[in-house]
């Protein structure tokens, strides 16, 4: 019985579409450079062909003979991709592989004592054996019994991260951090895409704060008042003292000449803003145009 | 409306319309800057809630550093520096215990000391 525990240990199990993504492609690492090689097998998976060698001068850093993870993650978004960290926990990992996604990790490999910090991308996860498949260095398909892996993924500090196409979110993405990885890549986006991604997020989290302002900024930027002003007021209704959403709401609502409802909503935008908050000088803006526009007066009020 | 009329009143209509859109976009808050205020908020309160222990005012007391002034001036940092001493923070050891948490959140506070320009402290230890 031993002998049979063990060689299931030590001879890969054969590949199995249903539990691995075998389409995955590898790039054997060259020396230190695993990071790169990493990121080339993710990028690739979410359709952008890309190699190692292209990807090593945003981040590989000869002085460190590695990569840092901000830079894996700014790399992915510089070529128009949405970078996505997990939470640090292995059930969100394994939602990631059943979606479709495989997952970069880090992982320390050293010793007691001795940091060996390492990039790889697990594409596959088997329950009965327990086994993590992984693109690895230069292992194609790297078998790691779970234990093991779990106990270098820890060193870690168990960061796991997607990379996805904008208008995919990642499986475990919350909608406020589908924003914020949005938003960090948009400047790499062409609006259109932009503008897809925000409507998918609004039909996955129609509820969420953050999405309702981000997708009421979207629309008010592209010249859609009445759809921005409904974004807003359905951010209100979930939260409504959210001091952006209406100070923005303010905004749309002068556009479209409804002053007394727009002085409204400033004043109360007004009144939530903490002292020196970052936010409170557009606030102050926005009821200064309000009383503006209220002593110019005679507009007509088309947001109903 | 022939057409010079109709070229005046195009032309007027974009500069009304470019008008409204830069008079529009004063007082939004687009999403990045929000996201920018939230990030801000959360190390803000991270700093704090390590400055509110004891164990860590202790320190501070024995270093000739009022804790409240430590708050006021960790307040007062521009968002890179706040951010880089809540990184500081999230290096700590986990859970926070032990003398060596402590002393790591005291080499933060010190790290603020220095960013907001008051290094005399060095003389007093």
């Amino acid at each position: 019985m031993a002998t049979t525990a063990c060689t299931t240990l030590t001879r890969p199990p054969p590949e199995d579409p249903g539990r691995e993504l075998t389409n995955v492609p590898f790039f054997p690492q060259t020396i230190h450079q695993c990071g790169p090689a990493a990121l080339a097998t993710v990028l690739g998976a979410s359709g952008l062909a890309t190699t190692p060698e292209q990807l090593a001068p945003l981040v590989y850093i000869p002085g460190r003979r590695g990569s840092l993870q901000v830079e894996m993650l700014a790399a992915a978004r510089r070529q128009g991709r949405l970078a996505y960290v997990l939470e640090p926990d292995f059930a969100d990992l394994t939602a990631e592989l059943a979606a479709g996604n495989p997952v970069l990790v880090l992982q320390d490999l050293g010793a007691v004592g001795i940091h060996f910090w390492h990039f790889a991308a697990v594409v596959g996860y088997d329950p009965d054996r327990e086994l993590v498949i992984l693109r690895s260095g230069t292992e194609r398909r790297r078998i790691e019994p779970r234990r093991r892996f779990l106990r270098s993924w820890r060193g870690g500090r168990n960061w796991a991260a997607v990379v996805t196409p904008p208008d995919q979110p990642a499986a475990t993405a919350t909608g406020g951090g589908f924003i914020r990885a949005l938003s960090a890549s948009e400047r790499y986006l062409s609006a259109d895409a932009v503008s897809t991604a925000h409507a998918v997020a609004l039909a996955r989290w129609p509820a969420e704060p953050l999405v309702l302002l981000a997708s009421g900024n979207q629309a008010y930027a592209a010249g859609q008042i009445s759809d921005a002003i409904a974004r807003y007021r359905a951010l209100l209704l979930v939260e409504s003292g959210n001091v952006a959403g209406r100070n923005n709401l303010a905004n749309a609502l002068l556009d479209a000449g409804c002053t007394a409802e727009a002085i409204r909503e400033a004043r109360q935008a007004s009144a939530l803003v903490p002292a020196g908050s970052a936010l409170a000088e557009a606030v102050a803006d926005t009821l200064a145009k309000a009383t503006a526009a209220e002593a110019a007066g005679g507009s007509t009020c088309r947001a109903e | 409306m022939d057409f010079r009329q109709l070229t005046v009143a195009i032309t007027a209509a974009c500069f009304l319309a470019l008008g409204l859109q830069s008079t529009a976009s004063a007082g939004v808050i687009g999403t990045e800057a929000y996201l920018a205020s939230q990030a801000r908020a959360g190390h803000l309160a991270d700093i704090n809630s390590a400055l509110a222990r004891a164990d860590v005012q202790a320190q501070l007391i024995a270093l000739g550093v009022d804790p409240a002034n430590a708050a006021t001036r960790a307040a007062a940092l521009p968002d890179a520096e706040l951010a880089q001493v809540a990184g500081q923070l999230q290096a700590l050891p986990a859970g926070g215990d032990g003398l060596l948490a402590v002393i790591g959140v005291v080499f933060v506070v010190l790290l603020i000391l220095e960013l907001t320009g008051v290094i005399d402290i060095f003389k007093k230890v």
